[in-house]
């Protein structure tokens, strides 16, 4: 129908703002994490606290790179 | 059911969500321990989410505004905003989602560089920005402290904005406990290269540890100096401790650039001085450092032997807010410094001393003012060494070309005539280059001291007398220095020093070497001053000096000149001045008779031709051309003159009725010429030269007189002597004074040819009467007794006829043959023709003469013209307007405007002016 496809089309250029929005705000975030955020934000979530989740997420990980790169011998860690 | 459903959905999303940023997929890792680890963080993460559920911060609304500001504080150039907004705009015309603000609000909070923690590298992005750019400080506080302001407003703001958020940083930057705090909340990458370390923050008393080091300009484990230039504070510390650290940054900054002025080895006297001054005030620096240094040890040791961190650190009382106050003022010290290093790069010597006095004197902070001195004190040192050997010694010491006397290239020189080196001494050795005059100093004493430096220099040279000059140096020279000499006491200093050294070099000059003298005698002998001489030497002359310039010889001018010495008064004249005069020939032309060529010469030797100089000596020779000739003719004229009146009582008195009218205008004429002649000759002597002579005394024997007043004047002696003497230089034009004279000159000597010529010829007539005569007494004689009558008549016509032979012998013109009755007729007719003409050529000339000495500015000039024609005998004419008369129009003009002065004026100059005595000034 074309509602839907219009419906899909709008997402999918509202999803392109938004990755654009998230760009020039340097987040970091990629177009399935963004796409799932949207998602996730529509049904309901806190935003900060998301936003601290992943935060918290992000900054474990990266403090501990070091250890979890010895499981993973094969990939690298960029930085 | 929908909320399970949603809750559902949530996990799920949530799930893949960190997933996805995890580092690694969960299926693969096989260690427990990181398994857990993860699926706790996963946990944590879930349940904040959950937890925060419905904690809706009140900033989503206005997201986006946060965004937009966001974005234009972070970015040079506001595209990135601009780009946003247009986004935001087409986001909104989207109907799709509902939840939009939360989106955009979300994004925001993920965007890096929010949190105020990550403060530090904006900032220090800022900061190497600004030392970069330091090195054109010119106005260093304001513009520094703009900055700092800026620093510390951001970090309020941020603060502010954060409030809300956990584990916001603490206002009190002293606890140490807020120090680990905040190093939770840092976040991750840094988005720019930093220091490699990752781990540890410095804690403030490393900071104050490492401080001292740091100001000495050396790198430490917290600072570390990338460049002289860049200092690199590390990242992770908050905000007010990085702007202590910037204030404490500058003077280590400033230190290190310093040192390497210091440590630079090139640059004249004053550079050199000027980095032992600045040298000497970073050692006072140095020391500051050191006792810095002493009381952060004994707070650290303090500190450490305490228990309680926060307490003991305060108790201390070293932080970090402290070592700021305690360095600011080596920091301003250090800044000034800075500025005058950066301003002398590209002065040298007295430049910089001016700049560094022109900070003393108008600047208006007496700190600035109190450094500047102190700096000055050193600086002017080298200068003062410079000046004081110049005065006192006339010796130029500057190796480094720093003093504003410089001297002349001698390259310059090459095509210097040998004969001007005496005058290039004193005028060109050395120069004043403005320039380099330091605003200690006014221009007037530079003068001054300029001159008194050349005069020693000149005294010592060339005058020979270095003794008194190595005797003056010794007695009087003492150290200038810039604080013992206040401006009073340098001006005294100098002041006497110039009248001695002028007063010197005046007395030298005329008693050593006998300036004056030359100069009298040079009006004596070239200006023809001395009559009796210049008479006998013209009579003695004018016999050879009529034959051709090549037919002449020198050792008989020579031989002539010293007849004329010693048969005059000039005989007892200094033998000195006798030897240098010398009689010499010049310009030999084909035509030329001897006249044309002789000269007389004065010699001048160094150093009086400093004043005399050679130039000087030119114009002597061409004043003295112009007087020989005038001289020449009035000599010639009185022979003729002389000739007329004997020769009226005897010879010419027979032949009356014939050629008694040629003798009366020939008389008339020569009468005229001769009062011409003698006018024009007392005008230049007298009114002329010895006025301007006087002038000249006056100036040379002043007390003060320099050496440059003598040159200056004796160049204007001459030159007015020139100017009012008719000589003027403007012979290139047809009707020049010059030129007029020498015309009228000329037509004088062919009056005089021709009335010798026609004496002459009224001599041959004579004698031939007599000769008819005596044949015709002695005829009737023949026939009568030759008693008495014979002898009477013999002897008569013996003394009539021996005498006739004498004046025809005495003529030098061409003998006329007596016995051709027409030819003598004609002869007589040609030459009473020439008679009229060369009258009326004369007559010409003199009124053409009158009229332009009637129309000179000059008062003496036209007094001149008023004592030629002081009966008014001349009408003086235009010859312009007679020209152009003759052109067009056939009217009759006289322009009378110069003559009308009345004859009252005249009396002074009775009687055809042989007034000598009279008028003498």
């Amino acid at each position: 129908m074309p509602s839907k496809e219009s419906k899909r089309e709008k997402a999918k250029e509202v999803v392109d703002i938004l990755e654009e929005i998230s760009i020039l705000l340097d987040t970091d975030l990629d177009r399935a994490q963004l796409s799932l955020c949207v998602s996730l934000i529509e049904n309901g979530v806190n935003p900060e606290a998301l936003a601290n989740a992943i935060k918290g997420l992000r900054r474990e990980v990266k403090s501990n790179e070091k250890a979890l790169q010895d499981i993973r011998p094969e990939s690298s860690m960029s930085d | 059911m929908g909320d399970q459903h949603r809750v559902s959905r949530i996990d799920a999303a949530l799930s893949q969500l960190f997933d996805s940023l995890l580092p690694a997929d969960p299926a693969t890792i096989n260690d427990p321990t990181v398994l857990r680890w993860l699926d706790k963080l996963v946990h944590n993460a879930r349940d904040s989410v959950h937890a925060g559920q419905e904690d809706v911060p009140a900033e989503v609304n206005s997201a986006q505004d946060l965004i937009r500001r966001k974005l234009l504080r972070e970015n040079a150039s506001p595209e990135k905003a601009a780009r946003f907004s247009n986004l935001y705009s087409r986001l909104l015309s989207m109907p799709v989602l509902n939840q939009k603000w939360r989106i955009l609000y979300l994004l925001h909070s993920l965007s890096e560089n929010q949190f105020p923690v990550n403060g530090p590298r904006s900032p220090l992005a800022e900061i190497e920005q600004q030392k970069l750019s330091k090195q054109k400080v010119q106005q260093g506080y304001p513009r520094y402290y703009e900055k700092a302001d800026s620093d510390h407003e951001e970090p309020p703001d941020r603060r502010t904005s954060v409030e809300p958020r956990a584990a916001v940083t603490s206002p009190k930057k002293a606890g140490l406990a807020s120090t680990h705090e905040v190093r939770h909340d840092v976040t991750n990458s840094p988005t720019k290269p930093q220091i490699a370390e990752t781990a540890a923050v410095p804690s403030e008393l490393d900071l104050l540890r490492d401080l001292p080091f740091s100001m000495q300009g050396l790198s430490s484990k917290s600072y570390q100096f990338v460049s002289p230039t860049i200092v690199k504070l590390p990242s992770s510390l908050p905000i007010p401790i990085i702007s202590l650290l910037h204030t404490l940054a500058e003077p280590c900054l400033l230190y290190k650039t310093l040192t390497v002025f210091v440590d630079a080895q090139d640059g004249g006297l004053v550079n050199q001085s000027l980095r032992a001054a600045i040298s000497g005030e970073l050692r006072s620096y140095l020391g500051l450092v050191a006792t810095l240094e002493g009381e952060i040890r004994r707070a650290l040791t303090a500190i450490e032997k305490g228990e309680d961190d926060k307490k003991s650190v305060r108790a201390a009382g070293v932080t970090l807010k402290r070592c700021v106050i305690w360095t600011r003022d080596a920091t301003m010290g250090l800044r000034l410094m800075a500025l005058i290093v950066e301003d002398s790069q590209r002065k040298r010597g007295g430049q910089i001393i001016s700049l560094i006095h022109g900070l003393l004197a108008s600047h208006g902070d007496p700190f600035v003012a109190g450094f500047a001195e102190r700096l000055l004190a050193h600086v002017a040192r080298p200068f003062y060494d410079i000046l004081r050997h110049w005065i006192y010694d006339g010796e130029l010491v500057d190796p480094f070309n720093e003093f504003f006397v410089v001297e002349a290239d001698p390259m310059l020189k090459a095509d210097v005539d040998p004969r001007r080196v005496a005058m290039s001494v004193w005028e060109d050795k050395y120069k004043l280059e403005a320039e380099l005059v330091p605003s200690i100093m006014s221009d007037d004493f530079a003068k001054k001291v300029f001159l008194i430096g050349k005069s020693l220099n000149f005294i010592r040279n060339n005058c020979g007398d270095s003794d008194w000059v190595i005797h003056y140096s010794q007695a009087n020279s003492k150290s200038l220095d810039y604080e013992s000499t206040s401006h009073v006491n340098l001006s005294a200093s100098i002041d006497a020093a110039y009248q001695t050294t002028m007063a010197r070099l005046t007395h030298l000059m005329s008693n050593k070497f006998f300036l004056f003298t030359h100069m009298q005698a040079l009006k004596r002998y070239l200006l023809l001053g001395q009559g009796d001489f210049i008479d006998l030497l013209v009579e003695s002359l004018a016999p050879n000096l009529d034959r051709p310039a090549h037919s002449q010889y020198r050792h008989n001018l020579t031989a002539q000149l010293e007849h004329a010495v010693r048969h005059s008064n000039a005989q007892y004249d200094d033998p000195e001045v006798v030897r240098r005069l010398d009689a010499r020939m010049i310009e030999l032309n084909r035509n030329d008779t001897g006249w044309d060529c002789f000269t007389l010469e004065y010699k001048i030797s160094p150093p009086c031709d400093v004043v005399i100089t050679q130039w000087a000596n030119t114009q002597y020779l061409k004043i003295f051309n112009v007087m020989l000739r005038v001289k020449r003719v009035e000599y010639s004229l009185n022979t003729t003159w002389r000739k007329c009146m004997t020769g009226a009582r005897g010879v010419l008195s027979d032949i009356d009725e014939k050629l008694q009218g040629d003798w009366k205008n020939a008389r008339c004429l020569v009468a005229e010429m001769v009062h011409f002649v003698n006018q024009l000759q007392y005008y230049i002597l007298f009114e002329v030269v010895e006025s301007a002579w006087a002038t000249l005394q006056k100036t040379i024997t002043r007390s003060d007189a320099t050496l440059d007043d003598l040159i200056e004047a004796h160049t204007k002696y001459i030159n007015t002597i020139v100017q009012k003497g008719l000589l003027a230089s403007t012979a290139e034009r047809e009707d020049g004074f010059l030129v007029q004279l020498h015309n009228m000159l000329k037509c004088m000597l062919n009056y005089r040819e021709v009335v010798e010529s026609l004496y002459s010829f009224s001599v041959a007539e004579y004698t031939k009467r007599q000769q008819s005569a005596t044949r015709t007494e002695k005829r009737t004689a023949a026939g009568t007794s030759r008693a008495s009558t014979p002898v009477v008549a013999g002897a008569r016509g013996d003394r009539w006829s021996a005498m006739s032979d004498e004046l025809a012998k005495d003529t030098g013109s061409p003998q006329l043959l007596p016995s051709h009755a027409g030819h003598d007729s004609t002869l007589l007719t040609g030459l009473r023709k020439r008679m009229s003409d060369l009258s009326n050529d004369y007559h010409t000339r003199i009124n053409a003469f009158l009229y332009d000495l009637a129309h000179q500015p000059d008062v003496d000039l036209r007094f001149l013209g008023v004592v030629m024609n002081f009966n008014e005998a001349y009408k003086p004419v235009n010859p312009r307007r007679q020209k152009r008369k003759e052109k067009g129009k056939s009217s009759d003009v006289q322009s009378q405007a110069g003559v009308s002065r009345p004859a009252s004026v005249v009396p002074t100059s009775d009687a055809g002016g042989r007034g000598e005595g009279s008028k003498a000034g």
